[in-house]
């Protein structure tokens, strides 16, 4: 599959608040990650199409987000309901932001930009949210760091082997004795990834002690990541 | 003016407003009065260097005592006018985190206040340089945030807001003004949300009113 075809990690779920919004970039292009007030998230092209300014800068009221600049305000659908220099204007329906598809899933929020989407991967279990990090240094960097980096186990004393595999193009899991972390792996730009981390299990096992526990691991992944050589250059690339 | 207190301030600096947060989220009543920074440079002519031969803002006049130095302002403000002493807890690893956290402020976010400046207003400085430091500092920020969160805390410093997140809110909230973006800081952007929502918040230009 290529790159672009792919499902995509933008954001970990816990760090959009109901009615928030963020901007991020996947594969150079900029999109605002926001939730409206009854805790759906959506994924949309970052571009108020009246004067380009981003919506991420905007804010979100119940299940609209409005533009900064003039207030301009989008429904759930991308589509301009309200303009607020000219009240009593019906909108026309051409007025619309590029909505993207937007699921969570392993606890993050996925995207995918294709018109045509391939399936979302259907499982899903209950996860504890890490971190995410944001590393200088492109995906196939991330890869070679994730796939060298060694866990120490949290819920069990006894030394054990990691291993990193690949769920799909863009979601590792990353396995230790009864320990196991979910990383989504976000294409920023050729010099820029974000790895999402989430960790398998109930909450009243990692809450705490545990997430502090991988904190300093992903700390360490973020320093080798960024130190490698191969972080210096990262040409454009597809997935195999 | 023997009473009361007195703001010498610019509006468009980063350290005045760290210093007006203070005040207000103090709930105090002050008397501003404004220096022509940019382009006047009256903070460099005789009476202001008269006031402090350092030649920057904040200047906070409180009857007979004149004081610069924004960290030193705010926690003066704090030990001298919040009867609650919660501003500026007195001791313990309270007062320890405040302490360090308003010596990142003062010196590790310098590099923000001047990619801020070198951007506004074409100052001195290497662009590149300033804003790769500048992302360091925030994302030390950030680092600590996170790890503030799994221990289910929301302030830097302490339970409930100090002059800590008083002097670090700026430099976040007003990055964009100097090309950084608030996209890769997400324990930022919640605690952020969390600032704004306290009594006396007030917004200055490049900090959105609505949010």
């Amino acid at each position: 599959m290529r790159v672009q075809d792919c499902w995509h990690p933008v954001a970990l779920s816990h760090s959009i608040e109901a009615g928030s919004s963020a901007g991020t970039r996947l594969l150079d292009r900029e999109l605002v990650v926001w939730r409206d007030n009854s805790g759906v998230a959506h994924v949309w092209e970052d571009r108020c199409p009246h004067r380009g300014m981003k919506l991420s800068f905007g804010f979100v009221r119940g299940d609209h987000i409005a533009c900064l600049y003039h207030g301009w305000q989008y429904n759930s659908g991308g589509h301009c309901q309200y303009i607020p220099a000219h009240p009593a204007l019906e909108v026309p329906k051409t007025i619309k932001v590029q909505v993207y598809p937007a699921h969570e899933r392993s606890g993050m929020i996925w995207t995918t930009l294709p018109e045509n989407p391939a399936a979302v991967p259907e499982d899903d279990e209950p996860v504890v949210p890490l971190r995410s990090l944001y590393l200088g240094c492109g995906f196939d960097a991330a890869i070679e760091a994730l796939s060298a980096c060694r866990l120490v186990p949290f819920a069990s004393d006894a030394p054990a082997e990691t291993t990193v595999s690949r769920v799909t193009d863009t979601l590792f899991a990353v396995s230790c004795a009864q320990d196991r972390l979910l990383v989504g792996v976000q294409a920023i730009s050729t010099t820029r990834t974000a790895c999402h981390l989430s960790l398998c299990g109930p909450a009243q096992r990692y809450l705490g002690a545990g997430q502090i526990h991988f904190n300093d691991w992903a700390l360490q992944l973020r320093r080798a990541a960024e130190q490698a050589p191969a972080a210096q250059a990262a040409p454009d690339r597809d997935v195999a | 003016m023997p009473n009361g207190l007195v703001l010498y301030n610019y509006e468009l600096d980063d350290s005045c407003y760290r210093v007006r947060l203070a005040l207000s989220l103090l709930g105090l009543t002050w008397q501003s009065v404004a220096v022509d920074v940019f382009p006047g440079k009256e903070h460099l002519s005789p009476p202001f260097l008269a006031l402090n031969p350092s030649g920057r803002l904040p200047i906070l006049r409180d009857g007979d005592l004149v004081l610069h130095g924004t960290e030193a302002i705010i926690a003066h403000l704090a030990r001298a006018h919040d009867p609650s002493g919660k501003w500026l807890p007195a001791q313990g690893p309270e007062f320890a985190a405040v302490m360090q956290w308003l010596i990142f402020s003062a010196h590790d976010l310098g590099v923000t206040i001047a990619a801020r400046e070198h951007s506004l207003f074409a100052t001195s400085g290497n662009e590149a340089s300033l804003c790769a430091a500048s992302s360091k500092a925030i994302r030390i920020m950030d680092d600590h945030m996170t790890a503030r969160g799994f221990a289910q805390a929301e302030w830097f410093a302490a339970g409930h807001p100090t002059i800590a997140d008083i002097a670090l809110f700026p430099a976040f909230a007003l990055s964009r003004d100097f090309g950084i973006d608030h996209d890769e800081y997400p324990a930022l952007r919640r605690w952020a949300r969390r600032f704004r929502v306290l009594p006396g918040f007030k917004t200055m230009p490049g900090i959105p009113d609505y949010h």
